[in-house]
Formats: structure tokens, C-alpha cells, sequence
């Protein structure tokens, strides 16, 4: 069997964009692309859902995850990455196949296949996935989570990525009150309108007024602006400044940056990465991947006892026969402690 | 215990008896001091010490980091609650009324009952507030609400009768790896009759575990809260025409104590289920069904159930009584099965 290539070794927090995060970003850029291309493939050959053909990495969410401190022993900063982003589970740590086990449902999947598709929690790594079929709950959680870190006078933040539609729940408002209210360390980050997004026509910066909270807005940017803005966001919040809302407009090209060749120059002219380095780093992005996708077909499916474990740590599951030994009148029940039945 | 700890959280140390509230005020103080990473949540509990004064003093001896006023949203601080339950925090959470947990129904069955068996890990936290009628508080501030959790695998529900169980009973549920919904019948809150004096050392009650209130062979009747109080009414009633019911207080509810149901019905044959709650879908058919399932050849007669009526609860006086099942109702119940 090939060793699965190592994942992104998380970096300690750097101050500003210098080069070893422009390489782990355009690392994680070039995984998260082609993650994305493979995961299209596996779903039109149907070893992944068809649904997920359409599939889309939304890497600025790598970015955003980059800006903040991963961990892999669950004392990093936590990060909910939104429905369609695996892309902060990379940047804490995940390797492409453990996104892939997850997706498909395999039962070496961190959840032995009991969630999946695209909601992935790993609290080890700092990853709360999608978790209510509304959106706002993820703030509502965080906040609560930020509010531990607080308490615990941890140098932790969090940080949750939702789609704008997120406005239009009064969930996310909730949760964004109660962290204004507190003043924990969260960062809220309100993506670009999407498809299905509805019609809100909120003015972000003011409803972050309205909570009492610091505001930023990143244009058509690349990387190196969204970087800076959450790094700083960071800082606000582990200095015990309160959270802060960010708003990330629509980077065009449906926030794919295609080919990364913008960010990919920037990183070879201005900080001086040779061509050579930059074709190294894109060649251990898709070695990766495709290693994953060449072993997911090879991952056992879940056992029918992997749906048996308990719901609470205490609780014994049943099947979903409920007699224990078929009903005769005549005979005692099963388990019985009490002798015969006393009716006869 | 420090000097200035507020009265309700003194009297066991004191040896005077307790009231339900008194209990749970014990409880929660106790806890806090016990373990650091407990910490409540929930709208006017600092300052104002609770719209029941269950947390009035807590506010000066924890602080506000962990007496926490929250805004009024209920799904928000339960949100808010799951993620600092996930970070290794004990969060109690406090509905003002029982009847505001809706906003959360969200949060509660689809994210923190689901927490453990999605990968996501134990979900450590309480929600507790007043429920039950009796006090003409209407439709909105009168219900219970067990059943609309009591389908979602993943939580427990408890719901003590009297303030021995209270306090054993929430300490237990706040040491408990996975989210409680914790009961409070505000009917039982300052009830005189229920006023006991509890063990002065630290004690727990596990949850799952019922208890027999009364003993008797003719009859089980399997009951809760402040239905407790009115089956041992009518068992009392009972009495006097030489009908010996036993009275089962089920304390939790999730996950039931169907071995403490079958048992006595084992020993009785016959079965009346007593619950506030309205009928339909209520707990009465759940129990009727697991017996059915466990004790069907020691039924001497068909199982029967008191329960309020299926209604929202009214706010008048003289339509809440009848709305609410009372102790003439379980003794006719009790007598038609005892005849079957």
C-alpha cells in the first residue's frame, strides 16, 4: 500500500503574509482545486453522489482557515468552514482522504459513516461542520465556543464562514447579538451573494454597528487582502477586543480563482518564489489527491453495527425488533424475574 | 460555604427543611462551587436572580462570567450553550418559562441531541425551567413540554416530584455527559406539603432510575411530577375502600425505567398511567406500548391513562381545572380497572 502523503502540517500563526504562507496558501489552493475537480469525477462515475458533480471548493475559505491558529489536539482555534468549504479542514490539518472517507460515507470515516457528505465536525482539528438544517446556528455555537475560550483565558478564537443568506435567519441574528452582547472572540465572515441567497438587501457594515461589533469589508480580492483582514480580526479578538463581522464580496469567477495564476504570480515576482518551487508545490497538492482518490474505492463501507452505537454515552441501542422471542401466551416473558404470568 | 451565600442555598446546611425550589437553588450553588466549569445562562438570572428567584445571590458570589443575563432568544443562548458544552464547559441553561423552549427545538433535536453519534462528542449540558399548570398562566406559560422532545434519541428528560429527587436528581443531570432537559413543576416550587429535609453530605440520584412512592398489589399507577402528589391523593382515597394502589414516580423519563414499570405491574396486573401532559402522544402510549411489548401475558386488564385534555392550556380558573386531571379522575380510573 503507498503511504498516504502527508497533509498540511498546521503552522504557528504568522504576524503578516510573508512567503511561508503564501506557499502553504498556494499550497492548499492547488489541493483544495483539485479536490474539487476529482470529487466532480467521482461523482459522475458514481462512486460519489451524483448530487456532488456540481461539487465547488470555495477556496477562500482555505484562506480564511490559514489566517487562524490550527491544531490537531483540539486546542486551536475552532472554525465552522459553511456547507460547501473543506477547505478550512485542509488548512487545520485534514488530509484530502479523510475528506473523501467523509464524503462517501466510508466506515473509516471519522463518524464511521453516521454523518457525512458535506457537514464534517472534528473538534480535534478545530472543524465544527454544518449542523442544523438553518442558517445561523453555526454562530449561535460558536459564540458559545468563543465564550470558552474567553472564560478559560485561552489564546483561541473562532471563526465562522456562512453564505450571506445567512442574514436573512433570525438565528444568525441571535447569534451574533449574543456574542456582540458578550464580547467573545468570533469572527463572523458573510460571504458573496450566492445562488438561492433570496433578496436581501441589508447593509452589513450597518447590522454590525447595530450588534456593537467591528466591521471590515474585502473586495475583489485575492488572498493576500483576505489574509491581513482575518489575521487582524484575530488579533482583535485574542486581545479580548470583541468579535468582528466581515464581509467578502463576490472575488468573481464564482470565488473559484480558477487557475490560481494570479496569486501564483504574485507569490513568484514579488515574493521571489522560483517557477520551479511553485511547480513542486502543485505537484505535492495533486500527488495527495489523487492518492485519495485512488484509495476511496478501496475503503470499506460502514457496518450495519456502526448505526447501533449509542446516542448517549450511556445508552444502550435497540434493533429494531422490539420482542426479544416471539410473543407465545403460554410461556413466561422473556427476561422474566417473576416467574409464570400470574394471570393464568 | 461562604457566609453571605443567599438563604435559599443554606438550609440543609442548616437542617431546615427545603422546598422543591430551595432544592434546586442547592443544587445548582453546589455544583458551581464543586466544578469550575459550570456556569448558567438564561434572561434575568444574574441581576434579577430569575423569574423564580431559583438563582437570586448567584450572581454576587460567581460573577457575571458565570451568571450569565443573556438576550431574550432562547435559541441563540442554546446555540451559544452547545458550543461551550463542546469546549469541555458544563453550561446550565435556564428557561424562564418552559413553554419559551421552542425557539430552540432547532438547536436541541437537530444539533446537540445529534452531537455524540455524528462524531461530534459529548454534548455536557442542562436546560431547566418551570413547567405544568395550576397557575392560571394561560396557554403560554403553562405547558409541559416532554413530549416535544421525548422522540429525539440522543437527549434525556427529568422531571422530579418532590425536592429530595430536585436536587439529586439536577446534579446528577449537570454531571452527565449528555444534554437534560430538567422539569421544574412550579406548582411543586414553594409547595408547602413538599417541604423535607435532605441529606446534608453531597448525593446523587441517577437518572433512568424510578422510584415506588407507594407500595400496594392491586393496582400500579405510573406517574410523575406533580402528578405524583395526585395519585398518592387517590391512592389515599383509594384506601379507604380497601384498594391498595402503588404509585411509581418515574423521576426521568428519558430513558424510561421500563424494568421499575414492569415490575410493579408484574406484581399488580393491572395498569393506570397518570400524566399532566396531554393525551395524545403523550407518555402514557409509549409506556402501554413497551408493557405490551415486556408484560402483555401479566395484564389483567387493559391499560388505562389519566391525562389532561387535548387542548392548549386555558387561562381560566374554572376551565384549567377541568383541563388538568385532579384526584377524582385517577380514583374513577383506578376503580373501573380495579373492577376489569
Amino acid at each position: 500500500m503507498t503511504p498516504e502523503p502527508a497533509g498540511h502540517a498546521p503552522n504557528s500563526f504568522p504576524a503578516t503574509l510573508g512567503s511561508e504562507v503564501a506557499r502553504d496558501l498556494l499550497y492548499l489552493g492547488f489541493q483544495a482545486r483539485f479536490l474539487e475537480a476529482r470529487v466532480r469525477d467521482l461523482a459522475r462515475s458514481e462512486v460519489l453522489h451524483a448530487d456532488l458533480a456540481g461539487f465547488r471548493v470555495d477556496p477562500r475559505s482555505t484562506v480564511l482557515a490559514r489566517a487562524m491558529r490550527g491544531g490537531t489536539d483540539g486546542k486551536g482555534d475552532l472554525c465552522h468552514p459553511g456547507p460547501l468549504a473543506p477547505g478550512p479542514a485542509l488548512a487545520f490539518g485534514a488530509t484530502p482522504l479523510e475528506f473523501l472517507r467523509h464524503l462517501a460515507g466510508k466506515g473509516t470515516s471519522s463518524a464511521s459513516a453516521r454523518e457525512g457528505g458535506l457537514s464534517w465536525t472534528d473538534l480535534r482539528r478545530g472543524i465544527i461542520g454544518w449542523g442544523a438544517p438553518r442558517g445561523g446556528t453555526a454562530t449561535q455555537v460558536l459564540a458559545g465556543a468563543a465564550f470558552a475560550f474567553r472564560q478559560r483565558g485561552e489564546d483561541r478564537a473562532a471563526l465562522v464562514f456562512e453564505r450571506r443568506s445567512a442574514l436573512q435567519s433570525g438565528g444568525w441574528h441571535e447569534g451574533v447579538n449574543l456574542a456582540g452582547a458578550l464580547g467573545v472572540p468570533l469572527i463572523v465572515v458573510l460571504a458573496a451573494p450566492q445562488t438561492g441567497d433570496g433578496s436581501d438587501h441589508a447593509d452589513i457594515e450597518a447590522v454590525a454597528a447595530s450588534y456593537g461589533i467591528a466591521f471590515a469589508r474585502v473586495g475583489r480580492d485575492s488572498p493576500e487582502r483576505i489574509f491581513p483582514t482575518v489575521a487582524a480580526a484575530r488579533r482583535r479578538a485574542v486581545n479580548g477586543e470583541g468579535p468582528t463581522l466581515i464581509e467578502l464580496l463576490d472575488a468573481g469567477d464564482g470565488n473559484r480563482w480558477e487557475h490560481h495564476d494570479a496569486f501564483a504570480e504574485l507569490a513568484v515576482t514579488e515574493d521571489g518564489l522560483p517557477e520551479q518551487v511553485l511547480d513542486a508545490i502543485r505537484k505535492a497538492a495533486a500527488a495527495g489527491v489523487e492518492h485519495a482518490a485512488a484509495r476511496l474505492a478501496k475503503e470499506p463501507g460502514p457496518s450495519t453495527r456502526d448505526a447501533l452505537v449509542p446516542v448517549c454515552t450511556d445508552a444502550a441501542p435497540h434493533p429494531p425488533w422490539t420482542r426479544r422471542d416471539p410473543p407465545a401466551p403460554d410461556t413466561p416473558a422473556p427476561n422474566d424475574a417473576m416467574g409464570p404470568p400470574h394471570a393464568e | 460555604m461562604p457566609n453571605d451565600a443567599p438563604a435559599q442555598v443554606t438550609r440543609t446546611r442548616s437542617g431546615r427543611p427545603v422546598t422543591v425550589l430551595e432544592a434546586i437553588s442547592e443544587a445548582l450553588w453546589e455544583e458551581m462551587e464543586r466544578d469550575e466549569r459550570v456556569f448558567l445562562m438564561g434572561e434575568d438570572i444574574g441581576a434579577y436572580g430569575g423569574a423564580f428567584k431559583v438563582t437570586r445571590g448567584f450572581l454576587d458570589r460567581f460573577g457575571p462570567s458565570r451568571v450569565i443575563d443573556t438576550p431574550i432568544s432562547e435559541g441563540g443562548f442554546t446555540g451559544a450553550a452547545a458550543g461551550a458544552a463542546h469546549m469541555g464547559l458544563r453550561p446550565v441553561v435556564e428557561m424562564q418559562f418552559m413553554d419559551f423552549i421552542s425557539p430552540a427545538y432547532d438547536v436541541l433535536t437537530n444539533y446537540i441531541a445529534t452531537s455524540l453519534y455524528r462524531g461530534a462528542g459529548p454534548m455536557p449540558l442542562v436546560v431547566r425551567g418551570p413547567v405544568g399548570g395550576g397557575n392560571r398562566g394561560g396557554p403560554f406559560h403553562s405547558q409541559n413540554v416532554e413530549m416535544a422532545f421525548f422522540h429525539t434519541p440522543g437527549l434525556k428528560i427529568v422531571y422530579p416530584s418532590n425536592p429530595r429527587d430536585a436536587k439529586g436528581l439536577l446534579k446528577s443531570s449537570i454531571r452527565d455527559d449528555n444534554p437534560v432537559i430538567f422539569e421544574e413543576h412550579k406548582g411543586l416550587y414553594r409547595a408547602p406539603h413538599c417541604r423535607e429535609v435532605l441529606p446534608s453530605e453531597d448525593y446523587v440520584i441517577p437518572l433512568g432510575s424510578a422510584r415506588t412512592a407507594l407500595e400496594g398489589e392491586d393496582l400500579t399507577i405510573v406517574t410523575y411530577g406533580l402528578m405524583v402528589h395526585r395519585s398518592l391523593e387517590a391512592a389515599a382515597e383509594l384506601a379507604r375502600d380497601g384498594i391498595r394502589a402503588e404509585v411509581v414516580d418515574l423521576r426521568t423519563l428519558l430513558p424510561l425505567d421500563e424494568e421499575a414499570i414492569a415490575d410493579s405491574l408484574k406484581k399488580t396486573g393491572k395498569l393506570l398511567i397518570v400524566h399532566e401532559d396531554t393525551r395524545t402522544g403523550g407518555i402514557a402510549g409509549e409506556i402501554a406500548i413497551r408493557m405490551n411489548e415486556r408484560a402483555f401475558e401479566w395484564l389483567d386488564g387493559p391499560i388505562l391513562r389519566v391525562t389532561a385534555i387535548d387542548s392548549p392550556v386555558p387561562f381560566s380558573g374554572e376551565l384549567e381545572d377541568y383541563f388538568l386531571p385532579g384526584v377524582g379522575d385517577v380514583v374513577t380510573a383506578a376503580r373501573y380497572l380495579v373492577g376489569y
